[in-house]
């Protein structure tokens, strides 16, 4: 589970387990998990990403599969820890044995339940934010989009520039805030233009970085949701 | 170089972002036009990328072989080779040429180099006239500013500024031009320039490209104002960088596959020229003296380090065109001759990690500008390469450096990591604004001190209470 959905948005958690308890996985969130390091990597704080990626390695390699809930978390399992390690052979092996189970929750779902069906009853007009880390470090595209399209009543609008940064980049919104504002502000209006009900993505931050402006800008009714809080059908309109 | 601090105007000026806002989408959708009729011409975009690349690692790994035959060949096609260890000496070499001379007018065509090089104050220090005559470059040098964009040297002015400036500087009444009229005002430019090509006794340009097998400098632009800077005057000196050079006539017909759609979305741009040596007897044009001067310039530094691929660098400016962070500032806001993505690694590689500290941090991650680039430099790894540079040398400020501590030791203390986010989860939500109805427990934060960023555009969503892990915990014992 990654913090941001720890702190931020449990449901988003729990919308995950029941979509894997659903497909008939046994699913456990080991105890000791905390942060996987990837502001620290993304900081060039090298040595303690290196730390907390052995520590995350040794907390999910006994695991069949690793799923996450967010592409960036995903990536960064998938494609930092092996480069992290990459100079200790050993820890390298259990890296890249970690990082080949690991998958975002779209992406194993697509996987491992090919005729999934979703519970939701959701009915309304849906357009997706494909977030940077997931589309460009993981080739998430279909995915999220299909499982959607698979809810009855839900209408995909693809908003133009879909595929464009949202100007979230972790420590970038903080430290470059107007920036990022002015990035996010192109965001906000590809969103209205569709004027869909419902902004969905497949990372939180993004998420939050998108809800915190739309509602600046004084856009009180766009929903913004993670794709698993709308397939696990608790957010029914 | 104050990067954030710049960047806070840029953001706030609104001609700026106009024009910028305006150019943006025609770059994007040029570029994607372009590659797609690859498939058009039967290539496939992917395969063409990883061929440029090849051909540019394959030009550095041997660099010194391929330059000196570049030598040998230009040599004996007329031409002289002068050696530059960095921009100050290029620049007097330059001057001295001039001198030598008698030269009193120099007419230039675009070249970053001779950015790096302050060539254009060199020149004037020494008494000698600089003109550039690429327009957008023309248009910048009268308004006394440096280019904003490496292909595109004026896409920060909007259509009112350079209208002004051309009635400032060409001594026309602004009646006689019919306003906003694009044509016209190019027509206008071009008349002045004109004289200036025909009085000038030497002609400065860069080179796209420095092929070794034919010692010929290729010279790629959308104006003919490349071929008269090249060709009217009886000296003509090319400045360029010494990782310019590709092995092969061949390579350089690959490359322009890919160098026009990446930067314009042409298959091929309005002027391509192949220059080999002087002017022949019983040849009409062309200079009496082309002389090449081969800038290192911090470059050899960058050979077989961390960096190395940064050198394939062919200045098509795709990065820029999709970086998000430039196209909300403009190139300016960089400090240096190059902007966006490529600025931002080679700006701190050229004149010292030091002195830009701000720009590896100036990007959100998203490569947009890797998944461009026409030789697949992978930019953001290298920023971040830069990064963990900064953090080797103590270069990060005291907070970050202690923020990141205690965090990562924190992190490492599952039970004590709990702790700490169960309670930054209720502080939030004692931060939180009034509900609308006056009560505790509203939905956001409006001013959040502990990263102002943030809120200086955005509310930020006030965490519902009991993390995941808690709510895990006691599902867990029921
Ligand atoms: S880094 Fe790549 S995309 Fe950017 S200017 Fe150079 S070649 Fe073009």
């Amino acid at each position: 589970m990654t913090c941001l959905v720890d702190l931020m948005r449990p449901e988003v958690g729990f919308a995950a387990l029941q979509l894997l308890e659903r497909v008939g996985c046994t699913v456990v969130v080991p105890d000791g998990q905390t942060c996987c390091g990837q502001p620290a990597a993304s900081a060039g704080q090298r040595a303690i990403a290196v730390a907390l990626a052995k520590k995350a390695v040794a907390e999910l390699e006994g695991y069949e599969r690793v799923v996450v809930p967010s592409g960036s978390c995903a990536e960064h399992i998938c494609n930092g820890y092996p480069q992290l390690l990459a100079d200790e052979p050993a820890w390298a092996m259990r890296a890249q044995a970690v990082a080949g189970a690991t998958r975002e929750l779209s992406q194993f779902l697509a996987e491992h339940a090919p005729d999934f069906s979703p519970a939701g009853d959701f009915s309304g007009s849906v357009t997706y934010h494909d977030s940077c880390k997931g589309l460009r470090g993981l080739g998430i595209k279909q995915q999220p989009r299909e499982l959607l399209a698979r809810l009855p009543g839900l209408k995909l609008e693809e908003m133009p520039e879909c595929e464009e940064c949202c100007g979230f980049g972790g420590a970038f919104s903080v430290k470059y805030g107007e920036v990022s504002t002015r990035i996010v502000d192109r965001k906000c209006e590809s969103i209205a233009s569709v004027g869909a009900d419902v902004v969905a993505g497949g990372d939180l931050g993004c998420l939050l970085n998108i809800e915190g402006r739309l509602r600046r800008r004084g856009d009180e009714t766009t929903r913004v949701l993670h794709f698993a809080e709308i397939l696990a059908g608790e957010v029914a309109k | 170089m104050f990067f954030q601090q710049r960047a806070g105007d840029k953001v706030r000026n609104p001609v700026l972002q106009q024009a910028l806002q305006k150019a943006r989408p025609l770059f994007v959708g040029k570029r994607a036009k372009g590659v797609a009729a690859l498939a058009e011409d039967g290539l496939d975009g992917e395969r063409l990328r990883d061929a440029c690349a090849e051909i540019r690692n394959r030009a550095l790994a041997d660099l010194d072989v391929w330059l000196s035959l570049f030598e040998e060949r230009a040599l004996a096609s007329g031409a002289e080779v002068l050696w530059a260890r960095d921009g100050e000496e290029a620049a007097a070499l330059v001057v001295a040429l001039a001198r030598q001379h008698g030269v009193r007018k120099v007419v230039k065509s675009k070249s970053m180099l001779s950015e790096e090089m302050h060539l254009n104050a060199a020149l004037a220090a020494a008494g000698i006239q600089p003109v550039e005559t690429d327009l957008g470059e023309y248009i910048v040098q009268l308004a006394g500013e440096t280019p904003s964009h490496i292909i595109a040297p004026a896409v920060h002015k909007t259509l009112g500024e350079v209208e002004a400036l051309f009635a400032e500087n060409h001594g026309r009444p602004q009646k006689t031009r019919n306003s906003a009229d694009i044509p016209e005002m190019t027509r206008e430019a071009r008349g002045v320039l004109r004289e200036h090509f025909l009085s000038a006794e030497m002609g400065v340009s860069g080179a796209n490209f420095l092929i070794a097998e034919s010692g010929t400098a290729a010279l790629v632009t959308n104006e003919g104002n490349g071929r008269m800077v090249t060709t009217l005057p009886p000296l003509h000196v090319v400045v360029t960088g010494i990782e310019k050079v590709i092995p092969t006539l061949e390579d350089f017909a690959t490359l322009m596959r890919m160098l026009p759609r990446s930067a314009t979305g042409q298959s091929i741009s309005n002027y391509v020229s192949l220059l080999t040596g002087t002017r022949r007897s019983g040849e009409h044009d062309g200079p009496q003296k082309t002389v090449f001067i081969l800038v290192d310039n911090g470059r050899a530094d960058l050979l077989g380090s961390d960096y190395q691929d940064m050198l394939r660098c062919i200045r098509c400016g795709a990065c820029m065109n999709h970086c998000p962070v430039y196209f909300s500032l403009g190139g300016h806001a960089y400090g240096w001759v190059y902007p966006g993505p490529m600025g931002s690694v080679l700006t701190p590689l050229y004149t010292g990690i030091e002195n830009a500290v701000d720009l590896p941090q100036a990007t959100t991650g998203c490569n947009q500008c890797g998944s461009v680039c026409p030789v697949r430099i992978p930019l953001p790894k290298l920023m971040h390469r830069l990064r963990e540079t900064q953090v080797e040398r103590g270069l990060r400020p005291l907070g970050e450096r202690l923020t990141f501590k205690a965090w990562g030791w924190l992190a490492r203390q599952p039970r004590l990591y709990r702790l700490f986010s169960r309670i930054a989860a209720r502080y939030l939500g004692w931060l939180a604004d009034p509900a609308p109805d006056g009560s505790r427990g509203g939905r956001r934060i409006r001013i959040f001190g502990l990263a102002p960023g943030w809120t200086v555009g955005r509310d930020l969503p006030v965490p519902p209470g009991p993390t995941f892990h808690e709510r895990y915990a006691a599902r867990k014992r029921v």
